[in-house]
């Protein structure tokens, strides 16, 4: 960044003594236009000595994904994305047949049992249960007064949501891929951890009376910004972040107009 | 030997060791199966919830429970396939071939629960009944005969057999247990239980409206006794029936699949989809086709709403399901469209999306609609209940005191299969996971 080319330098009107036109000795004011010499990059030294940048929601150190990351003005539209409340998608990998202590698979292991009851029918049935309440914990925590014409049309169009602090809220969930003992399933939530989805493995294991673990918790969505916006690591250079960074004003301020 | 082995964390190949040499539990085999279970709620004091500790404390840190508010499990001897709340009693009935098919709990002053042989005096009876108690019926052929639906009214119940015909016990002053009313008839107490044999087919479907009875048989035709000063009975005037007799107006010949009713209005869905009702109509339930605020015979609703599977009358308002998955709601109270709509006489659909439609799971559908005196419920497809309407003393099981006047969730832990509403309690027959 320091590098680019950088402003020009002010440039200032003096009047510099030069000799006169007439004959030796005589010092004449010329007007001229020169440039500042406090804006000389000598004098200034590099453009960029810090950078602010501030993160967007937490991700763990056994998650991957879409990480928001905001740099100098980003970071106060980090803070009205934040209080838009928006959902995060998440890919979730789980495992039967085990059960640790810290509901991964790289935890000590609490207890193995049998899986082979467990079918795809099952599994969709105790997650249309976890949907159903957490639909009602959407509707309890949103703050809004049941008995109101306006609460009935927010919740035909599904636009209620809790505006404020809330635990984990687990908007929908639906199966990707179901081999046994392996499973996927796309997780969209509110105000959660990746913590907490573990756990949410582990008691859909403990529902189907067997145990589960949780090998993956990847983000694929964060508000706004999908897997496509997001740099790899091969990536993370200038070009490719001022670039993300353009395409993506365009979103960010219509999501914020929407919903501030 | 073990003495030899150096100490310090355990590398990697002894706890991939450990874990293969770990023994595995099995919780659930192959053949486990998903049990049948009853959840009840709402008003426990009339004992229609029939759990005795609530209304009369067996121990001493249990307080009396006057509201259960949230679904509540309820022990049963066998699997129950059929219940019906009444107006502060209970019918639980069973398809087995014992010789107990059907047990009662809540209130009894009208012997609408059979005699319950008091332990205290062995010739009086309970007046109310706080636990399932069974009731015995008149069988000729006790264990084989099997016993199909059971319905409450306010005072009186029926129990449809399969070979047996229909019985009758309870409240018999407006002729509503299909016998003759005899004047200053004292029925608490009463062991009497009339059987009814003769309809031109086998009865399939029998129910309780407030005071009045109606029943289907199998060719589509449908009968009524009991009160008729609304037109409930369908019958063309408004005095009382104690016979039951055959229905005629625009269902005269219209195969019928479904009757209901509850308060004072009836509806009847045919075949083909069009609904007909009949009966009180004080509340807009009939405003469709007439201005007066009875009718006394069948008419038919000219409704445009598409194909109808199945309707639920309540004391105000009505509820239909169409063949699509659509439940649509028309008459007076809280309808379930928010608390601006209170009283229409043309159908309102509700919107899928109360009902957990959305564009993520795009395949659920209302299956089964039913209806209590001021609440409605609403049975999925994937095994969810949606209930609304008036919460009259926790009857609705949200949890909370206040009406609900759009489609709430009650959370049960399992797949509801069927409800049924009452005044101010409501059981469910629910298969755990």
């Amino acid at each position: 960044l320091n590098a680019a080319p950088g402003r020009a330098p002010r440039q200032r009107v003096r009047f510099l003594p030069a000799p006169a036109p007439g004959g030796g000795g005589a010092v004449e004011l010329v007007a001229a236009r020169v440039p500042v010499l406090a804006d000389h990059p000598l004098v200034r030294g590099p453009r960029f000595r810090k950078l602010k940048i501030g993160a967007g929601h937490r991700l763990d150190v056994k998650a991957s994904g879409v990480f928001v990351l905001g740099i100098g003005h980003g970071n106060k539209l980090l803070t009205h994305l934040h209080n838009c409340h928006l959902t995060k998608v998440y890919t979730v990998g789980g495992l039967f047949g085990k059960a640790t202590d810290d509901f991964s698979d790289t935890g000590n292991l609490v207890e193995k049992t049998t899986f082979d009851h467990i079918t795809r029918e099952k599994l969709e049935r105790i997650l249309a249960v976890i949907q159903g309440t957490n639909q009602k914990a959407l509707l309890m925590y949103s703050n809004i007064d049941m008995k109101t014409q306006e609460a009935y049309e927010l919740a035909v169009k599904g636009l209620i949501r809790p505006m404020g602090k809330s635990p984990p809220i687990i908007t929908a969930v639906r199966c990707l891929q179901f081999a046994l003992p392996e499973f996927q399933l796309e997780i969209h939530c509110l105000h959660e951890t990746q913590q907490y989805l573990r756990k949410m493995v582990h008691e859909i294991g403990l529902e189907l009376k067997s145990s589960a673990v949780c090998t993956q918790v990847r983000r694929i969505r964060d508000g706004v910004f999908t897997l496509d916006d997001a740099l790899p690591r091969t990536q993370w250079n200038l070009q490719s972040i001022q670039e993300a960074i353009r395409n993506c004003q365009l979103k960010v301020e219509t999501e914020l107009e929407k919903t501030l | 030997r073990g003495l030899g082995v150096a100490a310090g964390p355990p590398s990697i190949r002894q706890l991939r060791e450990a874990e293969e040499a770990a023994p595995v539990f099995q919780y659930a085999g192959k053949a486990a199966r998903r049990k049948d279970r009853v959840f009840v709620w709402g008003f426990s004091y009339s004992g229609a919830l029939g759990v005795p500790s609530f209304v009369r404390p067996d121990a001493g840190w249990k307080k009396p429970r006057r509201i259960q508010p949230t679904p509540y499990r309820l022990e049963t001897e066998e699997k129950i396939s059929s219940a019906a709340c009444g107006y502060g009693f209970t019918l639980l009935a069973s398809n087995t071939r014992d010789i107990t098919k059907v047990w009662g709990m809540g209130l009894n002053k009208d012997s609408q629960l059979g005699f319950q042989r008091s332990r205290r005096d062995q010739t009086k009876g309970y007046e109310y009944v706080l636990e399932p108690s069974p009731i015995p019926l008149p069988l000729e052929k006790p264990q084989q005969t099997r016993v199909l639906q059971v319905s409450c009214g306010r005072a009186h119940s029926l129990v449809l057999t399969d070979s047996e015909g229909v019985f009758t016990m309870g409240n018999n002053s407006y002729g509503q247990c299909g016998r003759k009313v005899v004047e200053d008839e004292i029925y608490s107490g009463s062991h009497l239980i009339h059987q009814l044999k003769e309809f031109d087919s086998r009865v399939v479907q029998v129910v309780c409206g407030q005071d009045h009875s109606l029943f289907r048989t199998k060719k589509g035709t449908v009968y009524a006794c009991g009160w008729g000063a609304d037109g409930q009975t369908g019958l063309g005037h408004y005095n009382i029936t104690s016979v039951p007799t055959k229905l005629h107006g625009d269902i005269a010949g219209v195969n019928i699949i479904q009757v209901s009713s509850y308060g004072d209005c009836c509806l009847a869905v045919s075949d083909e989809g069009d609904v007909f009702g009949w009966g009180n109509s004080e509340y807009l339930q009939l405003a469709s086709v007439t201005e007066t605020t009875q009718v006394n015979v069948p008419r038919h609703l000219p409704f445009k709403i598409g194909k109808i599977k199945e309707a639920a009358c309540g004391g105000s308002g009505n509820v239909v399901l169409t063949e699509e998955g659509n439940v649509f709601v028309w008459g007076y109270g809280i309808l379930g469209k928010g608390p601006n709509l209170i009283e229409t006489a043309v159908p309102e659909m509700i919107p899928p999306s109360l009902f957990g439609w959305s564009d993520f799971s795009p395949d659920i559908r209302v299956a089964h609609v039913r209806c209590g005196l001021s609440q409605f419920a609403a049975l999925t497809n994937r095994g969810e209940l949606f209930v609304w309407g008036k919460n009259l003393r926790g009857c609705l099981g949200t949890g909370r005191m206040e009406d609900q006047y759009f489609p709430w969730r009650v959370t049960v832990p399992g797949e509801v299969v069927d409800v049924a509403c009452g005044v101010d309690h409501m059981v469910s027959m629910v298969r755990s996971f």
